[in-house]
């Protein structure tokens, strides 16, 4: 992780090493949003299955992404895809329950990763537990773009855990899911693991984090999780 | 997007009234159109853009809304909207909306609003502010096949057969042979003049030896007792069973449409109140009296499961009541012998107003013709006091506040009775407007009609327009106010206290009997049941037609709640109370209740301000 103060420079420096222009543009736009307050930048709330944890060997099976705007969730704009990949779902399916059949209709990895990209710029991702998602997508795209780009997220997760241990010494285990987190918020009950729906979940979670820390006068760096 | 991958918004709008009425590609297409905004408490007010009416749907968290003078206006918890009236009206946002705990809102956009509007009736007739058209228009509330409310029209035969009263008495014979009838209406130019029945033909003619050349008016039955085509056919029957005649002929304003015989109702079978009230008649003594009485509760509740309209079991409950008192007063007459001089029995209160329900008090009084002398007097007490015991003894228990006959403050001459209405109405002091609303709501139940008529005649003529005296009325009326809301499991006052359950009838019904009876008298309609008496206000115009039948669907539905309520009650084995609790109603029940009490609400808004104004 980079040290805040020096998120902007380094932002700066690895947008003049992309050779890509939409991708330059995204990390461009991003560091754009540093200085706008939670409540006015653009924001994309984002919700991957995977066929596994590990990036450098598991594959993207769907994204979910839901926009935010002006501290409003906006679900015309909300949408899904899935992604094909190379052999089966495997044993995932008991989580996501995605199966070899539905992929059928599935984008190219390099389609997908456009596609999100275009989703991406000139917004702030939002995730729940984003490191792995930033780490999924970084992945992808160098191996489908062979590019490296750095990204930027706001880790729902992490907000969680930093309030919690404000309270608690010790974080239990299981109380930093979504679901665990959302019930503290007294938001309603929604079945996951589908990449659409996580995707709000995940949406509603920040609009009632930030609502509780009073931070949707908060800049945006002061929010996000970085990924290099 | 996929809209059904959104699930759980889908899921939520899916049994949300009136969403749960939207075909599946409309409720499809407004997932997809909502947003979702969160509101934290540390906010105080939902932010409501001016230039952005829409919808908004609480999902979580609650919600408070209040009017521009502070006045709470409503309190929402999850499934509750805020924002339509604007969205309806175009009107300006007028209310805040204070966030008492923090929640998610979707909000639907004004354009998805509107074409769910015209998408859906069902949609559009929910957020509409005719929303009593609703009500009117589900045919939940209105009665199951069941004899003792469905109307004479239901079982009447087509077109009646009619014969000129100048043909003679052979050829109506004839008729009635050929078209197998047993009775024939007898018409002069048009108006019914007379029936000819298969009796009348035994009694008459063959019996006296007439003529069977001779016209048929000389024969016939003159002005028969006759019945509206509008009247329940139970009413049908006590006319018949109390007269002991078998045909009625069934009249439009002055046209005769219709007969109705014994043998038609005895067709339509299982006639409960009527076998009830025969009974009643038949018994010689006052103790098999109180026997037959034990019955009227599983009545009731027979015509509560029976669906039947509040306004209907009203009437046939206060059918049974009338019959108990007149019954009474006979058997008690056959011991105390000829009444010294004419006199009326009056039932006031619920029994006046014939919308009587589960355990009544007794509201009575006794008119007399003239001035009693100590026999006299003595001859109304003695045959007060039994019947007043009687009604007790059968289950009507005595009025707390005395208001009963065998009161001899309430025995009085006409004379003294329109002095009293008199002084009631130039004097309308806070106990005076609180009897005069128990006693403007009366009817005779035994005596001849003309002594009744004489007094309220007088009455109406003391009210009617008289300023001050329905000022008084007015504000005696607006002291108790409708519920505002049901939040979660609480109710609320309009102050915002909350309270355990909705008191359907002092909160309900009461108010809405209280508006019908200001503007009745203010306009000398005779009218006292509370439906009749708003018909005749919107017939004359003095209540516009909308407002006028949201006020009785109001009033059935909220006495509907009631008796249903009660219903519910007795099968448990509860105490029987006018308390509804709202944690046992459904969305849709919530809303509508909801409906009827704004109903009542505009109401007292609009009497203030046509009674009141300048006090």
């Amino acid at each position: 992780m980079v040290s805040r103060a020096f998120l902007r420079p380094r932002l700066w420096w690895r947008s003049r090493t992309i050779e890509d222009s939409l991708a330059r543009a995204l990390v461009d736009s991003q560091r754009a949003l540093l200085s706008v307050t939670a409540e006015a930048a653009p924001m994309l709330a984002l919700d991957l299955e995977m066929t596994g944890l590990d990036p450098g060997r598991d594959q993207i099976l769907a994204i979910g992404v839901v926009p935010i705007d002006g501290g409003v969730i906006q679900l015309q704009d909300a949408e899904s895809i899935l992604v094909e990949i190379r052999g089966s779902v495997g044993q995932s399916a008991v989580i996501h329950g995605i199966t070899d059949r539905e992929l059928h209709n599935a984008l190219p990895l390099a389609e997908a990763m456009n596609w999100l990209m275009q989703k991406m710029s000139g917004r702030i991702l939002v995730a729940h537990h984003a490191p792995l998602d930033l780490a999924f997508i970084r992945a992808n795209m160098n191996r489908s773009l062979g590019m490296s780009m750095p990204l930027l997220a706001i880790d729902t997760l992490a907000i969680e855990r930093k309030r919690l241990l404000r309270v608690h010494e010790v974080i239990q285990e299981g109380s930093l899911r979504l679901g665990a987190s959302r019930q503290r918020y007294g938001l309603p009950v929604y079945d996951a693991h589908n990449a659409l729906t996580d995707a709000l979940s995940c949406a509603e979670l920040l609009l009632a984090q930030l609502a509780a820390i009073g931070g949707a006068r908060t800049c945006i760096a002061e929010l996000v999780t970085f990924c290099d | 997007m996929d809209a059904s991958e959104i699930q759980p918004l889908t899921q939520f709008l899916r049994q949300l009234v009136p969403f749960d009425s939207l075909p599946e590609a409309s409720l499809l297409a407004s997932v997809r159109h909502l947003s979702v905004a969160y509101y934290s408490k540390s906010m105080g007010h939902v932010p409501l853009d001016e230039s952005h009416p829409r919808l908004y749907i609480v999902r979580s968290g609650a919600f408070e809304v209040r009017d521009e003078e502070g006045e709470l206006v409503d309190r929402l918890g999850e499934g509750d909207f805020f924002g339509f009236p604007s969205l309806l009206s175009g009107e300006a946002i007028s209310n805040k909306v204070a966030i008492l705990e923090d929640g998610l809102v979707y909000q639907l956009s004004p354009d998805m609003f509107n074409n769910l509007r015209q998408e859906s009736r069902d949609f559009d007739r929910f957020f509409n502010r005719a929303f009593a058209k609703r009500l009117r228009h589900q045919g939940r509330f209105k009665a199951k096949e069941l004899t003792t409310t469905s109307r004479i029209s239901s079982l009447m035969t087509g077109s009646p057969l009619t014969i000129d009263c100048s043909h003679s008495i052979r050829q109506a014979a004839m008729m009635m042979r050929d078209a197998r009838v047993s009775s024939l209406l007898v018409t002069d130019n048009h108006k019914l003049c007379g029936i000819l029945t298969d009796r009348d033909l035994r009694n008459r003619v063959l019996a006296e030896g007439f003529d069977g050349t001779l016209p048929v008016h000389q024969a016939m039955t003159r002005n028969p007792v006759t019945i509206g085509a509008g009247a329940l056919v139970f009413e049908a029957m006590l006319a018949m069973s109390e007269r002991n005649i078998h045909h009625l002929p069934v009249l439009e304003g002055e046209m005769p449409v219709g007969v109705i015989s014994s043998t038609d109702i005895l067709r339509s079978q299982g006639s409960q109140p009527l076998m009830l009230i025969g009974e009643i008649e038949r018994q010689k003594d006052v103790a098999s009296l109180i026997g037959v009485s034990k019955k009227i509760p599983e009545l009731l509740q027979s015509l509560i499961s029976a669906d039947a309209r509040a306004e209907e079991i009203g009437r046939v409950l206060t059918s049974v009541t009338d019959a108990l008192t007149r019954r009474l007063i006979l058997l008690n007459q056959q011991i105390l012998g000829q009444a010294p001089m004419a006199f009326c029995w009056l039932a006031f209160g619920s029994q006046g107003r014939q919308d009587q329900a589960a355990c009544s008090d007794q509201d009575n009084g006794l008119l007399l013709a003239g001035e009693p002398d100590e026999h006299a007097a003595g001859y109304f007490e003695a045959l007060s006091r039994a019947v007043c015991s009687g009604l007790d003894e059968c289950g009507y228990r005595f009025c707390p506040g005395d208001i009963m006959a065998q009161n001899p403050k309430w025995r009085m001459s006409l004379e003294r009775w329109q002095k009293v209405f008199e002084h009631w109405v130039k004097a309308p002091e806070p106990k005076a407007l609180m009897h005069a609303s128990i006693f403007f709501d009366m009817r005779p139940v035994f005596g001849p009609q003309s002594l009744f008529d004489a007094l309220q005649d007088k009455v109406l003529a003391g009210t009617r327009d008289n300023d001050i005296f329905l000022a008084g009325m007015a504000g005696n009326s607006l002291t108790e106010a409708p519920p505002l809301g049901f939040f979660r499991k609480f109710v609320l006052e309009r102050d915002g206290t909350e309270v355990k359950g909705i008191d359907l009838k002092h909160k309900g019904n009461a108010l809405i009997n209280d508006i019908a009876r200001v503007y009745a008298l203010s306009a000398g309609i005779k009218e006292v049941n509370t439906a009749k008496r708003i018909r005749a206000l919107m017939e004359l115009g003095v209540i516009g037609r909308k407002d006028a039948l949201n006020l009785a669907d109001a009033h059935e539905f909220i006495a509907h709640m009631r008796l249903a309520n009660q219903g519910v009650q007795y099968r448990q084995g509860q105490e029987i109370t006018n308390y509804l609790k709202p944690q046992q109603l459904s969305s849709l029940v919530r809303h509508q209740l909801r409906d009827a009490f704004k109903v009542v609400h505009d109401a007292q808004s609009g009497l203030r301000l046509k009674f009141m104004r300048s006090f």
